[in-house]
Parts: C-alpha cells; structure tokens; sequence
C-alpha cells in the first residue's frame, strides 16, 4: 500500500450534551507536521483519542489509506504512535530502558531500537538522567523521555498531545528539531498544542479548534494573509475598565480579561500610538505594546482566546 | 556527533498471528513486572505474611484443632491467598494506573488487548503463589497434616487464580472511580471468607447458603484445589471442575468484552 495518507471524515463525539466534536473534516499527508490548535476544552485530546481506539466516534469515519482505523483499533495501535496529554508509566523504569522497550512493543528489533533509543536521549540533551529512576525525573524529563518513548519507532502517523509541556526553552528546540524530522521518516505527525507562537514556526499546516468545531485551516501564512500588512496594538486596561470606543482605523479587536487587541495598518502606527497614550493618560490603559501581527492574532480573533504563551508576555 | 537519521516510519503491514501474541504478551509481562519491581518483593512479602498469619491464626480458636477441621482451613487458605491476589491486589494496581493518568499511554501500546490481561494473570500469578505455597507448609508444619500433593494440583491453581483475576480486572477496567473499585473488592473478599464454605465444609452453613454456593465459583475453588492436595477429602470433584470451568470461561469473555469497550 503506498497511501499513507490519514483522514478524518465529519468526526462528530458527543458526550452527553456536549458535542466534544463536531464534524471534523481533515487530511495529514505522509511527511506532514500538522498542528492541531485551539483553547482547553476545544476538543483536541477528545480528537487524537479517537484516532487511537480510546474513544469511539459517535459518528464520522478516521481513515489510514485504506485501514478503517475505527473498525479495526488493533491496527489503529499498531500503525499511529500516541503520547498522550496524560502521564507516561515511567516511575519505576530508567529512561534507557523504556524507551528501548516501548521501541521493541512497537515492533523494533532490540539492537537497532537500543542503538536509536542511545540517539535520541542524545539529541534531546537528557543524558545526564540517562539511569536515573523515572519517579526521580522532572515533569519537562519525564516528558521528553515519554517523546522518544513513542517516536524511537515511529508509526505511520505520530500523534503527539501537547508534547512541549513542562519543557524548558533550549530542549524545547531539539525537540521540534526531532518531531521534524519524524516528518523527514515520512510519518504523519499529528500535533496538539495551544501554543500558536511554537506552532507557527514549526508546523507545515494546522488547524484551528474551537467549542469542537474546525474553524480555520490552512498553511500558517495562508492563515495570516487577512492580517498581511497590519499590526497588533495591544492596550493593558486598568483592571475592570471598559474597552474604549475604537477609532476608524482599527480594523477589528478583541478583548479577552483586561487586555484588549486591535488590529491597525501599518501606515496607522503613528496614530495608533497617540491614541494608546492619550488612554494611558487618562487612567484607561496602563500599557500598550506595538507589534508585528502573528498567528496568535488570528487565534485570539478567531477564539477569542489568549494561547498561554501569551498570557504569559502580557502579564510581564 | 553527525545528527541521527531521520527515522523512518513503519509498520508496512499490521500483524496478527500466534506469534505476534506470544511477542506481546512476553513484553507485557516484562514491563509489567518491571513496573512492580520496587514493590514486589513487599507485596510477595505481604501475601506470605497473611498465608501464613492466616493459617496460624485460625488456629488459635480452638486449643486441638481435629485433623479434619485443620486440612479444611489449610487448604482453604490457599484459596483465600490465590483469591485476594486476584481480587483485592490486582484491582488495586489497576486503580493506580487510573489515579496515576498513565491508563491512556498503556491502552494505546499496540498490542493485543488479551495479552495485556494476560500478563497480568501471570503476574498476579508470580504474586499469589509464594504466599500459596507458604500457606500450606506452615500449617503443615504447625497441624501436623497428611497432605497429598498431586498433579491436579495445577489445573486447580490455574482455574482458581484466572477466575479471581479476571473477575477483579473486568471490575477494576468497567468501574471509572479508583476509589469505588477498592471498596467493592474488599467487601466481596469480606462475603467471601465469611458466607463461603472454603475454610469449612458447606455442612457448616445454613442449608439455603450452602445451596446459593453451589452456584458460586468460591466453593468450587475450594474443591479443586482440595482434591490436589488431599486424598479423599472432597468428593464430586469433576463437578466442581466443570463449574469453576464454566466460571473461567465467563470471567475472560466478561474480561475481553470490558477491555474491548470503547467509550
Ligand atoms: N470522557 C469524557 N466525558 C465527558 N466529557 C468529556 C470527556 N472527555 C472530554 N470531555 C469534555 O469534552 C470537551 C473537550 O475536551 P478535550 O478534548 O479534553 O479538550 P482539549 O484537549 O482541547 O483541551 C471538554 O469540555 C471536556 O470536559
Ligand atoms: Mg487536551
């Protein structure tokens, strides 16, 4: 067979009265980084869950070329690698030994997955706790070991749960270097984040989850094409203070907590900074910030939400 | 260092067979063992310790204990160790996984769900039968007992502690709440040792009670293993066998259906 090609077609989950899905159609193609973005509760783990045999559609179909992978969720394990948002069962295991191991259950012979697990604990800079006790390891170890648990054998489709959790900066970046070139192997990797800023720089295309709807889709600059040539105004209001009136020259703006986004052309930027001032000086924003716009500022138009990299910035 | 390979990905075909299974199940064992390597030489420890205290223990009631009475409770006390194994213990290392939020990664390895509950009768196996075996030689030694070990010995072993196993893993996998599997299994193990004739012959019993264990597994445990490791003690035997069989059966098709479910 040589369609590897992963669909998901109207997957629709209900739990109860909440439509956890409803009617995701999507594709990731072989070699394909693809980022699965939206805020808590979307419906993204609820998604990626159902792919793997742990939940089952209420209605809709999840496909692998030509593998029914809700009909037959033997072969959905067998052909998609999971880490899940969830933890990893690794306390009484060294990192070594369980990466080997998970390897040798997803069908790796025990020399090369050994040889693979060795590189991976390399590339992702963990070889200090190499023998270290898994109940003895950080959350961000735990975390990448639970990574090349997973991908030291990839399956054709490699669905990755919030995988940058917990993890700090600089091992951040090996370990989308890593999840690349999963992609190079030519899987199809499936990634769930809410951290639109990492996302944009490193996925192919993505796609955006709201309330369990798929709402946007495409290439991130495709995304960003409405915002091309404008930029983000950002206004810190004073606590509880009402969003101003907006002048004529701001396209569109949000407000999500005290902090309010507007969207401005380029040639604004003058105007856009008076205006910023004079409702600092008034008592009606404590700060403002000028910037380049970037996916999050379709993100938060699109959800209303703040990604939590986000948040994080506006509160420094 | 030149950088790794990129990896390629695999499988080009999903496998299945007989010797895809015995793989797994030989990987499952290992990391579920692995997993309990910390723990296990206590929890063996432990399963010793309530064997043997349990054969001791029951002693003490009476000063001189019949030789009949006391090949009763020594050879009902396996079954109690073989039964709280699968029962109690097994759940309970079950209910971690869930409290600890590893269940999704461990559901998501690809293979063979039956392997999964397999390994861990195996496992439940390597825990109950130290605490079995000692069970038996302390009350040998301490009542004096004129046991006779046979062969059947280990089909009686191995029906018995699949059956409790089983049960107790269906239990531990169909209810969502850690909390609530562990108070089921502890009251199930209290009706056990009290409503049922393993450390007693059923004539002990109430009529009526006596009758409702004959179509319960716990009696019929008590049969079996009896008839390996006794001469003459027990009688009908070969009912007993059908009975626990059909309960196996049962047990593993309940098993199979509750890890199978999706939600
Ligand atoms: N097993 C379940 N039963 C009932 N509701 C659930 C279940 N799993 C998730 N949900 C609900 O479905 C929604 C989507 O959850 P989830 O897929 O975990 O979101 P995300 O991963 O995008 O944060 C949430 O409102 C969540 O509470
Ligand atoms: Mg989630």
């Amino acid at each position: 067979m040589d369609d590897w090609t992963f669909r998901a077609e109207q997957v629709t989950k209900v739990f109860g009265e909440l439509r956890a899905n409803d009617g995701i159609t999507l594709q990731v193609r072989p070699g394909e980084v693809y980022g699965l973005l939206g805020p808590n509760g979307a419906g993204k783990t609820t998604l990626v869950k159902q792919v793997i045999g742990l939940l089952k559609p209420s209605s809709g179909s999840l496909t692998l070329g030509t593998y029914d992978l809700v009909e037959d969720p033997d072969a959905a394990r067998q052909l998609c690698s999971y880490l899940p948002q969830a933890q990893m069962p690794i306390d009484s295991f060294k990192p070594h030994q369980v990466i080997s191991l998970t390897g040798m259950i997803r069908g790796g012979d025990p020399v090369t997955v050994r040889q693979r697990s060795e590189e991976m604990i390399e590339a992702l800079d963990i070889g200090e706790w190499r023998d270290t006790m898994g109940a003895r390891l950080s959350g961000g170890i735990k975390r990448l070991v639970g990574f090349a648990m997973v991908t030291v054998w990839p399956g054709r489709v490699v669905i990755l749960d919030e995988p940058t959790n917990d993890v700090d900066p600089r091992r951040r970046r090996l370990l989308w270097e890593q999840i690349r070139r999963l992609g190079d192997g030519g899987a199809s990797v499936f990634l769930v984040t809410h951290n639109v800023l990492e996302a944009e720089k490193s996925v192919d295309r993505l796609a955006i989850i709201n309330d369990g709807r798929l709402i946007a889709e495409g290439t991130p600059s495709s995304l960003k094409s409405e915002d091309r040539g404008r930029m983000r105004l950002q206004l810190m209001m004073v606590p509880g203070h009402a969003t101003p009136e907006m002048p004529a020259f701001v396209h569109h703006h949000t407000r999500v907590g005290n902090n309010v986004m507007a969207a401005i052309s380029e040639a604004d930027s003058a105007h856009a900074i008076g205006w910023a001032q004079e409702l600092m000086r008034l008592d009606e924003a404590e700060e403002y910030a000028l910037a380049a716009t970037t996916l999050e500022d379709v993100y938060i138009r699109m959800t209303g939400h703040v990604s939590e990299d986000m948040g994080g910035e506006v509160q420094a | 260092m030149t950088a790794p390979q990129a990896v390629e990905a695999t499988p080009f075909t999903v496998n299945a067979g007989v010797g895809h299974w015995l793989q797994s199940y030989m990987m499952m064992t290992r990391w579920e063992l692995t997993s309990l390597r910390m723990l296990l030489p206590l929890i063996v420890a432990i399963q010793i310790v309530i064997g043997g205290g349990f054969a001791l223990g029951v002693g003490l009631l009476s000063d001189q204990m019949p030789t009949r009475a006391a090949l009763y409770l020594s050879t009902g006390v396996t079954v109690v160790t073989l039964i709280t194994v699968g029962l109690v213990m097994g759940p309970q290392l079950v209910a971690n996984h869930k409290t600890a939020g590893t269940y999704d990664f461990m559901w998501s390895l690809p293979v063979p769900r039956t392997t999964q509950a397999v390994a861990w009768v195996t496992v439940n196996s390597v825990i109950a039968l130290p605490g079995m075996v000692a069970a038996l030689l302390i009350a040998n030694w301490r009542y004096d007992l004129p046991l006779q070990v046979t062969l059947s010995i280990v089909p009686a072993v191995l029906l018995t502690i699949v059956t409790a196993t089983m049960v107790g893993y269906a239990f531990a996998h169909a209810i969502r709440k850690p909390m609530i599997t562990q108070l089921i299994t502890t009251l199930v193990i209290f009706v056990i040792l009290g409503f049922a004739p393993i450390n007693f012959p059923p004539e002990n019993l109430p009529d009526w009670l006596a009758t409702v264990n004959l179509g319960l597994p716990f009696y019929h445990m008590a049969v079996v293993m009896r008839g390996g490791l006794t001469e003459g003690l027990v009688t009908n035997v070969g009912i007993s066998y059908l009975v626990l069989g059909a309960y196996t059966v049962a047990s593993v098709v309940v098993a199979a259906w509750v890890v199978g479910r999706r939600d």
